[in-house]
């Protein structure tokens, strides 16, 4: 048999750990109500406080040493919490107390740090309270996905030249996280990003080239054309339905064009993406390309064709209700349950 | 007679005590290691997201269309709630697909009435054979709901049905009475975001009972008073907190929670999508996702998520609560059997030669073990072999290793999401904590071995769930 003493010794061991789980876990209740309702206080005064300050927008002795003899933690809290209600005068002006109260100081000394995980909060604070620094920009370069795609979220708000030069060079990415903080910051930047964007996807080509016609087509702009242009006829089937969708958006008459020769294009999915674009531009000189798309092999292209003609309006419409007495089974099917959508779904 | 027996009894315990001494200090160790790299794990993850403006990057139109696949079985009482919650989510490219299993009573009906259904015709692209869809429906004022009525054919071929009307890249496999958080998406999502070989990401699920329910939101946690659901409490912690966060870490996740659930839809539906003649479907889809990614190459990565992510009711009753684990542990047994070529086998990486033993040995084989032991000790002491207080010692060190670690759970908990911060809450976690190894875990080694059997006898019904229904928030005050 296993020795008592044995289950004895181990048994103290567990009683051990146990006795240690259960203090921790009540000490750290205790511990957490108590800083819990400091914090609660703190951050309360340190909010009042900065409000007065950015209301006024004058500087109070008495408000700014207030500020100063909070915790640096909870200063950064307070300051984070104003600044997403902040923009304008305002957040200038809480950007000024930030850094009276050295705030911004501290937070550009962490963007400087050799542990990620404090460069990552430094570019936080930055980003949050909006602080033009070019220290920030060199994180565009850090070797942390995490990091880098934070200083990506910074520059949503600095669209100058170099900026937006540093993050289109980032749209090739390695990294999934910041490649999509990149193409998200290039879309809240704005029509600003066209002319540069337009430039950079007239050469580029591969994981670039289709981060970058994401962002062109919420964009929109007509700068765009040629690239897509270009691009529509790329050998990578994902580029080309990006390609598409652009082209789609742009709407103008070369986009007509290239998209009705696009229309049959060996790969489904392009096919697909081209009669969604024609629907979204509401080209109804393309109804009878699209009436011949609602007889594709693929139901995913019939779909999309289908929306594409009630999108259109009344020259759609009436496709679609010939397409009811069409001898293709699966094309009168589709435009069956397109006429049937309700208003709202149709979209 | 008796001495024969007695002697036998005794040969057997002398082997069998060091067999099952050694099994609980390699289980337990193992479970440590699972701890520390949860703890790991959760010290990343809440680096990662203290302070991040998630809006801003989330909430954005370049964020993947997510497409909620919401089956529904006779859910009249409680759809209208459950589906208003689902549509308000934050989330900006969003699609509420409810699939109505063959629902016996008004589900439909209710549907029509309060969303405004439009009948339109059933076509669809069956990518995946499923029963027969019944009608279609589109809503005039949510044009992101769409609504299926189909026959009854359990809730793998309504999820079937559901992916081949889903148009999202991402479809999101949930039970009709989950909570989601609203902003559970916008965490969900971030892994997909973060790398191109994930399939799949599960997150956090919370015992919802005892707490406090408004307009299908969680608004108050609290563990419950009930014995049996507060232990589960403490088992989901444990379950969630270190055992699928610490294998998040060593790359080595296989379940996903059928409550709440994202997948990559492409990927799903190459693989087939849910099989029907299994009660663990949802393992099974994650294990045959990660076996294709193996086999075949492509994204293979099961990702998760330890935010609170979703609730979910659990069962207040022995009955009802016994089915639920006979039918778990039938689905372990079944889908390890059958994805049996991936034991021990190089082909399969770490899923081969760690995750698939981890599940086999030591998840399947746990009540197995348990019992013998059980037993062991009770003839031990019908034939007096052993005394009280060395069975007592015994089953006290055999347990206390457990509870120790399931009292780390709870400071894992308290050190990340606090959700139960009262003194009332603590006092209660830990309390059923202690009482889980006092007759509960007993129970649950007899219905795991129920499943057991089931399963050796080919049994593959899912038994009936019965539901008390959300604490619901009283009037003001």
């Amino acid at each position: 048999m296993v020795s008592v003493d044995l289950l004895n010794i181990v048994m103290l061991i567990e009683l051990g750990l146990l006795a240690l789980a259960v203090a921790l876990f009540f000490a750290h209740g205790v511990w957490l109500s108590f800083t819990q309702k400091r914090l609660s206080r703190l951050t309360g005064t340190g909010r009042d406080s900065l409000a007065r300050l950015v209301t006024r927008g004058t500087v109070n002795v008495e408000e700014m040493s207030v500020l100063q003899s909070l915790p640096k933690y909870v200063q950064v809290i307070a300051f984070l919490e104003i600044s997403r209600n902040l923009t304008g005068t305002g957040k200038e002006r809480l950007r000024f107390v930030a850094q009276q109260i050295g705030v911004i100081d501290r937070a550009r000394s962490l963007c400087v740090h050799r542990r990620w995980q404090r460069r990552l909060r430094g570019a936080r604070v930055l980003s949050q309270l909006d602080v033009p620094d070019p220290l920030v920009l060199t994180l565009l370069g850090d070797e942390h996905p995490a990091v880098r795609a934070q200083a990506a979220e910074w520059a949503a708000s600095q669209p100058s030249v170099p900026v937006i030069s540093a993050m289109l060079s980032l749209l090739a990415d390695p990294a999934t996280q910041a490649r999509f903080a990149v193409q998200n910051a290039l879309l809240r930047m704005g029509r600003v990003v066209a002319g540069p964007l337009g430039e950079f996807l007239e050469s580029q080509t591969g994981r670039a080239a289709e981060a970058g016609l994401r962002v062109a087509e919420s964009l929109a702009a007509p700068s765009f054309d040629s690239a897509a242009l270009r691009l529509s006829q790329s050998d990578d089937v994902a580029i080309r339905v990006a390609s598409a969708r652009l082209l789609g958006a742009i709407g103008d008459a070369q986009a007509a064009e290239r998209l009705s020769a696009m229309i049959h294009d060996d790969e489904a999915r392009v096919r697909a993406a081209v009669a969604q674009a024609l629907g979204r531009m509401q080209h109804w000189q393309a109804g009878s390309l699209l009436a011949e798309a609602l007889r594709d092999r693929t139901w995913r292209v019939r779909r999309e064709a289908g929306l594409a003609l009630r999108s259109i309006g009344a020259a759609g419409a009436l496709f679609l209700r010939r397409a009811l007495k069409s001898d293709d089974r699966f094309a009168a099917d589709m435009a069956q349950q397109v006429l049937d959508l309700p208003e709202a779904a149709a979209g | 007679m008796n001495e024969v027996i007695s002697s036998l009894v005794s040969q057997l315990l002398v082997k069998g005590q060091y067999a099952v001494l050694l099994y609980f200090l390699a289980v337990n160790g193992w479970y440590l290691v699972l701890l520390v790299s949860s703890l790991l794990e959760l010290r990343h993850h809440m680096l990662l997201i203290t302070d991040e403006s998630r809006h801003l990057l989330l909430s954005s139109t370049l964020s993947p269309t997510i497409s909620i696949l919401a089956p529904a079985y006779n859910e009249e009482a409680t759809i209208e709630t459950s589906l208003r919650a689902l549509l308000a989510l934050q989330y900006p490219n969003l699609e509420v697909i409810v699939i109505s299993d063959g629902s016996k009573d008004r589900t439909v009906q209710v549907l029509s009435e309060k969303f405004d259904l439009v009948p339109v015709k059933t076509i669809y692209e069956q990518r995946i054979r499923t029963k027969p869809v019944r009608s279609l429906y589109r809503s005039s004022t949510y044009p992101s709901l769409v609504v299926v009525d189909k026959e009854n054919g359990g809730k793998a071929d309504a999820l079937n049905v559901g992916l081949s009307f889903a148009r999202g890249e991402l479809v999101c496999a949930m039970d009709a009475d989950t909570l989601i958080e609203a902003d559970g998406l916008q965490r969900m999502v971030r892994p997909f975001l973060y790398a191109t070989d994930v399939v799949a990401t599960g997150g956090t699920i919370r015992v919802v009972n005892g707490s406090e329910v408004k307009f299908g939101r969680v608004v108050k946690t609290a563990v419950p008073t009930n014995m049996l659901a507060g232990v589960q409490v403490v088992e989901y912690l444990r379950a969630f907190l270190f055992g699928r966060l610490g294998w998040n870490r060593l790359g080595g996740n296989i379940i996903i929670s059928g409550a709440f659930g994202l997948f990559q839809r492409e990927a799903v539906v190459d693989a087939g999508g849910y099989l029907h003649d299994t009660v663990g479907e949802d393992m099974e889809l994650v294990l045959r996702l990660k076996r294709l990614s193996y086999e075949n190459g492509g994204p293979g990565r099961i990702a998760f998520v330890p935010d609170p992510v979703a609730w979910t009711e659990v069962p207040e009753t022995a009955k009802s609560l016994g089915r639920q684990r006979d039918r778990w542990h039938r689905g372990l047994a079944d889908v390890l059997w059958r994805h049996r070529r991936m034991l021990l086998n190089p082909r399969y990486g770490i899923t081969g030669l760690f995750v698939y033993p981890y599940y086999a040995f030591v998840e399947l084989l746990a009540p197995v073990i348990e019992a013998a032991g059980i037993i062991g000790l009770a003839l031990g002491l019908l034939f007096g072999i052993v005394d009280w207080n060395f069975a007592g010692l015994f089953y006290l060190t055999a347990y206390g290793l457990g509870t120790a670690l399931t009292a780390f759970t709870l400071i894992l908990e308290d050190l990340s999401f606090h959700r139960y911060d009262s003194f009332r809450d603590r006092v209660l976690l830990f309390w059923w904590a202690l009482l889980e190894n006092l007759g509960y875990r007993q129970l649950t080694v007899y219905w795991r071995l129920r499943g057991l059997w089931k399963f050796v006898r080919g049994r593959k019904d899912w038994g009936v769930m019965e539901r008390k229904g959300f604490r619901p928030v009283t009037a003001a005050g």
